[in-house]
């Protein structure tokens, strides 16, 4: 009898389903598999699906998906047809290094494990007001699981999963965390807008505002004030590295591991464009020999790369 | 006994100082007077640094209606308008900072000797306004705003509230217990104002001799009533349900069921303004707890820094929680860098063993939460919304209904912050009208 009924309903749902079949457009399904899956909304659509949907259907639709990787970008535009813009090739970045034991906590915090929760106590309860509460909310909110809170009670970010969707922005209640190109290098791990004397009371690795790194960077990338921690223009910034070994606090760091430039022998003409370019006289050599990079100088800034007319300078890793 | 539906009996601690009478504290050598000492808005300072200032002499200018200004607590010199920690925010906030001559002296025309009975109702609002009387229960709602409802809504209930319901404090009941004509006088300029022939004054069942000696004393206009006692016995809206049966809708304000509230604090306050012109510079606080030496119930002017309040009171003793109000609703400070407001009922030092500081579980759905919120909500939900910040869902389930008389965080096995969780919610909310506004 059971069986029996069974049969039926698979019958009558087998048949349903070929002819009440909803025809999707292959491309959209293509596109689907291309996008994260995350669903997390960061397009301003309720989830993925219905973002390939609009994509697939609307020709003037722009690419909304933060998420999105390059070569995920580069497949989609080839199943629509059209092209699709370079991405945005964003991560998240936290603003501050401020572990509890380098910094004055307030008071003690009891109740919602929650930075927005814990930000309408009094403020928060880390003396500096521009530092990382540490209770995870970026963590949470991450639909990557790109976020991760470390043994030192901050968030730390994995570049690898990290697509740039921004929640994390959103949900940190001290705007710690920006995006920055995934492209940049260096970061600058504090936020503060407080005057130095008054920060040195309440944290050992903030930003002091010293300037130093704005003065020796060669490429003016870097701007600080009094009231205002160092800024980067990572569209200026060459990756050099100088900020990052002249700041006394570390808070400048390192994104990727720095470069070095290499001569190639073969196709150098000794013109020596690149030891006059040089901002570390780094490079040495005669002329019309093949020159040589010091690399012990060398800070990978690659200027002599843009400037030489033989394409002979090349970057490694070091 | 009348009293409301639901609501918790916590321990009353009350016996710690309710029996000292009200002792005058000396005046400090500094004073930090908060510029923002009341809710609605903000007020702007007129003096600045090196300005001589008398007793009583007006040093904020309110911006809007819904707003009070400051009077300087005594005579001196402003030092320097500085920023300190307001005691309610935690935030920084601007502060006049008073150095004190020591001499006291009235500002011109101060105190004003007149009889209120024979001036208009437009000259007592007059003086209540340029009091800058506020709710001094500690809400801080400006009273001139409370005493002008709109000309549509007809009041026929005014109640005194001497209910007292916070745990540990006992400044109205010593108000009432040595200066019963100051809080009857000031009730019936309230009624005056307010077109009425009655009022009720309302006190719990276990300040008995208040109760007895309000009886001998008030004129028959006045009703003494006595209510059962219960927290949040005091909270306006379950005031008004336990004496005239009536419920303030969702969403309402006791005017919108034709009673006005005020506390029996605030009506001294009110005939000093109208009967002697004198400013609100000072008010009564119980300073108590089992973590201050000599608990104490002082008559202290506004601005006083804490620390002298904490050194009259012999100092702490195993201090572990600083409140500025009482245990229920008063909020805990992370610094003694504070000073008494308008608004501080109590100063309350909890030690180790007073305080729950341990971490919280998961909501077992016991429903106790629900027994005992005195507004019929159901705080379980609410919690549980605040974990996943859904303050949508929690709007569905009239979370700006609550009161956070945290009447539920009390009773919760699980240790559930469940009031930190509404408060929470509620700036979501906030947040996100503002972001749509902005939109």
């Amino acid at each position: 009898m059971v069986g029996g009924i069974g049969f039926v309903a698979a019958l009558i749902l087998g048949i349903s389903a070929v002819t009440f079949a909803v025809e999707m457009d292959p491309r959209e399904k293509a596109v689907l598999d291309q996008l994260p899956g995350a669903n997390c909304g960061a397009c301003g659509f309720a989830g993925c699906a219905a973002f390939a949907h609009e994509i697939t259907e609307n020709v003037e639709a722009e690419m909304a998906c933060p998420a999105v990787n390059e070569n995920a970008l580069k497949a989609m535009s080839e199943i629509l047809g059209r092209d699709l813009g370079g991405g945005a090739a964003f991560i998240a970045f936290v603003g501050c290094k401020g572990t509890p034991d380098q910094t004055i906590t307030r008071y003690n915090y009891v109740g919602p494990r929650d930075c927005r929760a814990a930000q309408i106590i009094a403020g928060g309860s880390k003396a500096c007001a521009y530092g990382c509460l540490g209770l995870g909310s970026c963590v949470d909110v991450c639909p990557f699981g790109a976020i991760h809170m470390g043994e030192d009670g901050l968030p730390h970010v994995v570049e690898a999963k990290c697509t740039g969707c921004a929640k994390c922005v959103d949900a940190c209640p001290r705007q710690i965390i920006r995006l920055i190109p995934k492209s940049g290098n260096y970061g600058v791990g504090c936020i503060s807008k407080d005057l130095s004397k008054d920060m040195k009371q309440y944290c050992k690795v903030g930003c002091i505002k010293c300037g130093l790194c704005e003065n020796i960077c060669p490429f003016d990338a870097i701007t600080v004030s009094k009231d205002s921690s160092a800024v980067i223009d990572q569209s200026k910034c060459r990756s050099c590295g100088l900020c990052v070994s002249v700041c006394p606090t570390s808070v400048i760091s390192f994104l990727h591991t720095p470069l070095k430039a290499r001569v190639i022998v073969e196709k150098c003409k000794g013109c020596g464009i690149c030891d006059q370019v040089c901002p570390v006289e780094a490079i040495t050599g005669k002329p019309k020999e093949p020159y040589l990079v010091n690399e012990s100088k060398c800070i990978g800034c690659g200027l002599c790369i843009d400037k030489c007319p033989a394409d002979a300078i090349e970057r490694i890793v070091s | 006994m009348k009293t409301f539906k639901g609501g918790i009996h916590p321990p009353e601690e009350k016996e710690l100082v309710k029996d000292n009478p009200i002792a005058d504290f000396p005046l400090s050598s500094t004073f930090y007077v908060l510029v923002q000492q009341h809710l609605g808005a903000p007020a702007k300072p007129i003096v600045k640094a090196g300005d001589e200032v008398k007793k009583g002499q007006v040093i904020t200018e309110p911006l809007g209606f819904v707003s009070a200004p400051v009077h300087a607590p005594t005579s001196g010199t402003v030092k320097e308008i500085s920023k300190m920690v307001h005691p309610v925010t935690g935030l920084l906030a601007p502060c006049i900072v008073i150095d004190a001559d020591g001499k006291d002296q009235w500002a011109d025309g101060l105190p004003l000797e007149r009889d209120p009975s024979v001036m208009t109702t437009e000259e007592l609002m007059g003086a209540i306004k340029a009091a800058g009387i506020v709710g001094m229960g500690g809400a801080t709602f400006p009273t001139h705003v409370k005493l002008s409802p709109p000309k549509e809504k007809t009041i026929d209930t005014f109640i005194v509230n001497g209910a007292e319901c916070e745990p540990y404090l006992s400044s109205d009941y010593r108000l009432m217990l040595e200066q019963p004509e100051r809080v009857l006088g000031g009730t019936l300029i309230a009624m005056r104002i307010l077109g009425l022939d009655k009022a009720i004054l309302a006190i719990e069942s276990n300040k008995p001799d208040a109760i007895k000696l309000m009886e001998s004393k008030a004129p028959p206009q006045i009703q003494v009533e006595t209510l059962k006692v219960k927290y949040p016995q005091g909270a306006e809206k379950q005031l008004i349900n336990a004496l005239t049966g009536r419920e303030v809708p969702s969403g309402g304000l006791p005017m919108d069921v034709g009673a006005v509230v005020q506390n029996a604090g605030t009506c001294a306050a009110i005939y000093d303004a109208c009967a002697h012109g004198i400013p609100l510079i000072e008010r009564i606080t119980s300073v108590t707890g089992r973590g201050i030496k000599h608990p104490k119930n002082i008559k202290v002017r506004i601005g006083t820094p804490i620390k002298d309040v904490i050194d009259f009171c012999g100092g702490l003793n195993d201090a572990a929680k600083i409140i500025f109000g009482g245990p229920m609703m008063g909020i805990a400070q992370f610094s003694d860098d504070i000073s008494i407001m308008k608004g501080t009922s109590g100063v309350l030092v909890l030690t180790e063993k007073d305080t729950n500081i341990s971490h919280y579980s998961a909501c077992i759905s016991c429903g106790r939460c629900v027994e005992a919120c005195p507004m019929c909500l159901i705080p379980s939900t609410l919690s549980k919304a605040g974990e996943k910040s859904m303050w949508q869902m929690a709007l569905d389930n009239n979370l700006l209904d609550c009161v956070e008389c945290g009447s539920c965080t009390f009773v919760c096995p699980a240790n559930r912050p469940i009031v930190h969780f509404v408060k929470y919610l509620k700036a979501l909310q906030r947040a996100a009208n503002a972001k749509s506004k902005g939109a």
